[in-house]
Parts: C-alpha cells; structure tokens; sequence
C-alpha cells in the first residue's frame, strides 16, 4: 500500500510538473502519513542526508565550474584544439570536440561545457559553412564528456548516492571515468569525422606548425592544470576530495581573475549568485532523495524490482541491458542528479547482484545521464545547444544518430568489458 | 507592494547565501592550511562547513523557487490549452508552498526538541541544524504566494538579483 502510494504520487506530481525535489518531498510525505509514523522523520532524514563532508564538494565544483565559466579559458583551448586538428577534414568540428573534452574537464559539467564552447564554436561553424544541425550535435555531444572528468560534480553524487549500498570513494570514482572519457571522445572524433566526410565538408588551411601547437598549449595550461591539481593532490594524500574541490575554486579564481583577467567584478558576482542558486537546488534534492531513498530500502524496492526482471531473463547481460533501457527511458524524462540520486539506490543492488562493481555501474549510470541530457523532452545541454545555434530540438535530431551511436558504442562497452572502467583504479590504487 | 517586499527578500537571502559560500570555501581552506602550516587541524572548520552549507542550502532552495530555478518536467503541461495550464501552474506552486510549510513546521519541532543538546564540535545547540528547514520552509511560503497572485494578475515574477 505504502509503496503504491509512493509510486503513484511521485508518477503524478511529476506528470503535472511539480519540480522533481518537491514531488520527491511531497510523496515522501504521504507514504509516511499512510504508513502512520511521524511527518517529522522525513526531515529529519533530509538534514542527516546534507551533513556528510565529501557532500560539500558540490558546492565547490559548480562553482569553480561557473568561474570557469566567465573566463576566457574557451577561445584558448578553441585555439589549441584548432592548432592541433583543424587542418584535417571537417576540422572545426575535430576541433570543437577536443575543445569541449578539454573545456569539461576544466569546468566539469556538461552544462557549462555547451555554453561556454558552444558560444565560441557553433557560430564560429556556421560562419565556416558548417551545417548549424551538424555543429549543434558535435558541440552538445562532445560536452557530455565533463560529467565524466574529475571536476564533476554528478561524479561525487554518484558516490553519495551509494551510502548504505557499496562504499565507492570519489578517487576511485574519478579514476574509473578516466578510460571512458577518452574513448567517448575518441567516439565522438570518429563520428564528427565520418559526417564531415559524407557530407563533403572543407579542409580549412595547412597545419600551423608545432610552435602554434606549444604556443597555444602554453596558453591553455593554466585552465587546464585544474584536473592536474584535483588528480594529483588527492592520489598523493594532500587534499581530501572536498578540500581539492575547494581549492579548485581558488585556482579558477586566480586564472580569471589574476592570470587571463577576463573575469570582470560583475562576472564573479553573478557566478556566486548562480553557484549558490544552483547548489540550493541540487543540495535540496540530495537532502530530500535520501528520505526517499529511506523509503525505498523500506519497502524492498531494489529486491522487487529485482525479482521482476529475474522472472524475464536470469543472463547477466540481459540484465544489464534492461538497466540500461530502464535508465536511458527515466534519464530522459528527469535531469541528471535526480535520476543519479533516484536509481543508483534501485539498480545497483541489482547490478551488483549480476556481478557488476559499484563503480563501473557508476560509470554506467553517469553515461546513460549523459545521453538523456541530449534526448527530449528533458534534455538540458541539447537545449542550450539548439538556442545557441538558433535551431529547434527536432532539426538537431533528424542527424543525430551518428553521434547517438558514439555514445551508445561507449556506452555498450563500458557495460560489458569491467576494464573500462576498472583497469584504472585497480592499477593506480593496487586493488 | 508585497512583490517588492518579495523582491528585497530574494536579494537578501541570495546575498547571504553568497556571503556563506565564500566564507565556506574560506573554512575549508582553513583546514587544509590549518594542517600543513600550523600542524594543528581545526576540528571546528569542519563542524562549522557542514553547517554553513545547511544555511546556503536553505536560502538558495527558496530564491530558487522565486526565480524558477527548480527544473521539473513542463513538457506535458505546455500542451494544455492556456485557461487550464494557468490552473496547473497554480496548484503547482501551491503544493510546493505545501511542502514548504511542512518544512517550516517540521523544522521547528526538530528545533525545539534539540534545543539543549549540543553539537559535537561547535559551541552552540544541535537546533541550528534545523533552523534552515524554517528559513527556507517560510520563504518557500511566501515566494509561491507571490507567483499565484502574479499568475492571477497576469503577471510575472522576475529575478531581484542576478
């Protein structure tokens, strides 16, 4: 009874368009009104689920990640990216996926990728005579890698999203999304490589020499040390992951600020306004998807829902696949952080029931985020994409399915060969 | 009057709530510094962080509600014709003002009931764990009043700040 009662107002609040963390807290509410027992433990579990130290983390990296952001770091890793492949084929679409792996691992975010290079290369694209449906799918695409990079903060979600299940620490989290962040973008290359040859695009001028290479590198550097700092200070026990994250704020500071001086005064006020908007709405959801999540393991929802697809197939890859399915369909309809806070506690027992480490179904999880970040009707970084290329979603999507393969090719290969994702942090952590 | 009212508030809070994140980033800092320079690790820098972050949560879910910030699925209610979606646009933000208060309510009974015991590492009452739960619950309450009355006037509520 309570479970439906969970279920279906959860289903329905979210239908009408309650945002997700109030329906979250609202269905919450009426299972634990039917199922007699105080209205006040909902909060309670809500407060409990916000005072953990590596949660503090998140703040810090949107926020480095908004500072980012602001300043200047894009047009240099555009000119490195440029120097290296834009002579080969269809060169600035090369170009703007390097660029956007580099930039996510600056800022972390998929989000903040697609504005940030998607400013910079989808007008730059179409100006060059790019196809906008073409350097709209490459940009949005290639920004999915930031929630794979080590500034991620979906990536310390995900951790946190385990508590109680399998204890996943953030290292080893980062370190698993190393392998696959580069054979997503090495994917996506080949993709943006193959369009640009069927559709005939142009070569534009001879490689500039390895001096541009060194000179632009050089110009990129200090944006890009940021994952050096966060990897190497936490490998070597420095920092904690949180004390990294916070540090990384400062880094971001000093380059804007200090180093490029692109970042104005207003420009660091808005990106503190947009940090603590932003970290009240994800903080929220964490805070009240742990009362969720209380209610969950309550009433046995990983069990039943294991059991219900154990009667379908007992293959461990036909598992897998349904998981797959399962969270592809609901990444499509949630954004990231409440479908990495509402199905890591429902499908990784069951993964880890078929033989799945808990941290290659992170890796799973974050990857299908990632595709529902660019699928309708709730897909936020092809949105930002789409607006700033001046197209509609549906025009995007008529020629995406190259660069859907890309993902999906990543994505398959992450499920089913563990090393992907485990070679890493087995080799660097000595498991 | 009372969407100017709103208006000084929302800046207020995501004043504060900006103020918390740096000092935030500062105490953590501190640590780290703390550990390293002085040889001695603060055991409040943590304490007060894992507070603090409660506070930033607090103003920033509830200036998040005013701007419109929370992220939902509106896909299906943008094909409503218009006199309805109006309708739903107004039950949705009553049920968040719901929810609201609930967390105003519930927030105060954890306050009350905490109130003489004493946080670990901070000098000061467990209450301050579930004070935010009553600054943002009652914020949350006024923030949605302020949009069903904008949406039954026809207007629409803008960002005070940033």
């Amino acid at each position: 009874m309570e479970l439906i009662v969970l279920g279906v107002s959860f289903g329905l609040l979210l239908i009408i368009g309650v945002p997700v963390g109030f329906a979250v807290g609202l269905s919450s509410v009426a299972t634990i009104i039917t199922a007699g027992l105080p209205v006040a433990v909902v909060f309670q579990k809500m407060v409990g689920g916000m005072q953990v130290f590596s949660f503090l983390a998140i703040p810090f990296f949107i926020f480095a990640g908004e500072l980012m952001l602001h300043g200047g770091i894009a047009q240099r890793i555009v000119r490195f990216a440029n120097s290296l492949v834009g002579h080969v084929r269809g060169g600035l679409g090369m170009s703007n996926v390097l660029g956007c792996t580099l930039f996510g691992g600056v800022a972390g975010s998929p989000v903040a990728d697609v504005s940030a290079m998607g400013s910079v290369m989808i007008p730059l694209m179409k100006k060059e005579g790019y196809d906008t449906d073409y350097a709209v799918n490459v940009t949005t695409h290639a920004s999915l890698v930031g929630a794979l990079m080590p500034t991620s903060h979906n990536l310390i979600l995900y951790t946190l999203a385990t508590a109680g299940i399998a204890s996943v620490s953030v290292l080893n989290m980062m370190l698993a999304c190393v392998i696959p962040a580069l054979l997503l973008t090495v994917l996506n290359l080949l993709a943006a490589y193959g369009v640009a040859i069927k559709r005939g695009y142009p070569t534009r001028g001879a490689f500039t020499g390895w001096g541009e290479v060194f000179n632009s590198f050089i110009a990129a550097l200090p944006g890009l040390l940021i994952v050096v700092i966060i990897l190497v200070g936490i490998l070597s026990g420095v920092f904690t992951a949180t004390e990294s994250a916070a540090t990384a704020v400062l880094w971001a500071l000093l380059i804007t600020a200090v180093a490029y001086r692109s970042l104005s005064w207003n420009d660091f006020i808005k990106s503190c306004a947009k940090a603590s908007k932003t970290t009240g709405v994800v903080l929220f959801l964490i805070g009240i998807s742990s009362a969720f999540g209380y209610f969950l393991a309550m009433y046995d929802v990983p069990e039943r829902t294991g059991e219900l697809m154990g009667t379908i197939t007992q293959n461990p890859w036909m598992i897998f696949l349904m998981i797959n399915l399962a969270l592809f369909v609901l990444g499509t309809f949630l954004d990231m952080a409440p479908t990495l806070l509402i199905c890591t506690p429902i499908f990784l027992p069951i993964a880890q029931k078929f033989g799945m480490d808990p941290t290659q179904f992170g890796v799973v999880i974050l990857l299908n985020c990632a595709l529902g970040l660019n699928t309708p009707p709730v897909g936020t970084t092809q949105a930002v994409g789409c607006a700033i290329g001046g197209i509609s979603i549906g025009q995007v999507m008529r020629s995406i399915l190259p660069f859907y393969g890309a993902l999906l090719a990543c994505m398959m290969l992450v499920t089913y060969v563990p090393a992907f994702s485990l070679w890493l942090p087995n080799f660097v952590l000595g498991h | 009057m009372y969407t100017r009212f709103c208006a000084t508030l929302s800046k207020l809070s995501l004043m504060l709530a900006v103020a918390g994140l740096i000092v935030l980033i500062a105490c953590v800092q501190y640590q780290v510094i703390g550990r390293y320079v002085f040889n001695d690790t603060p055991t409040w820098a943590e304490a007060l962080a894992l507070l603090l972050v409660l506070y930033i949560t607090a103003l920033g879910v509830a200036v998040g509600v005013r701007d419109a910030g929370h992220i939902g699925m509106d896909s299906i209610i943008s094909l409503l014709p218009d006199r309805l979606r109006l309708k739903l646009e107004i039950v949705i933000h009553i049920l968040v003002g719901i929810f609201g208060a609930l967390m105003a309510y519930n927030g105060y009974i954890w306050a009350a009931l905490k109130w003489n015991d004493q946080k670990p590492m901070l000098p000061i009452p467990s209450s301050m764990d579930y004070v935010p739960l009553i600054i943002a619950g009652v914020l949350v309450v006024l923030f949605t009043i302020e949009h069903v009355i904008a949406l039954i006037q026809g207007k629409e509520v803008v960002p005070a700040w940033n």
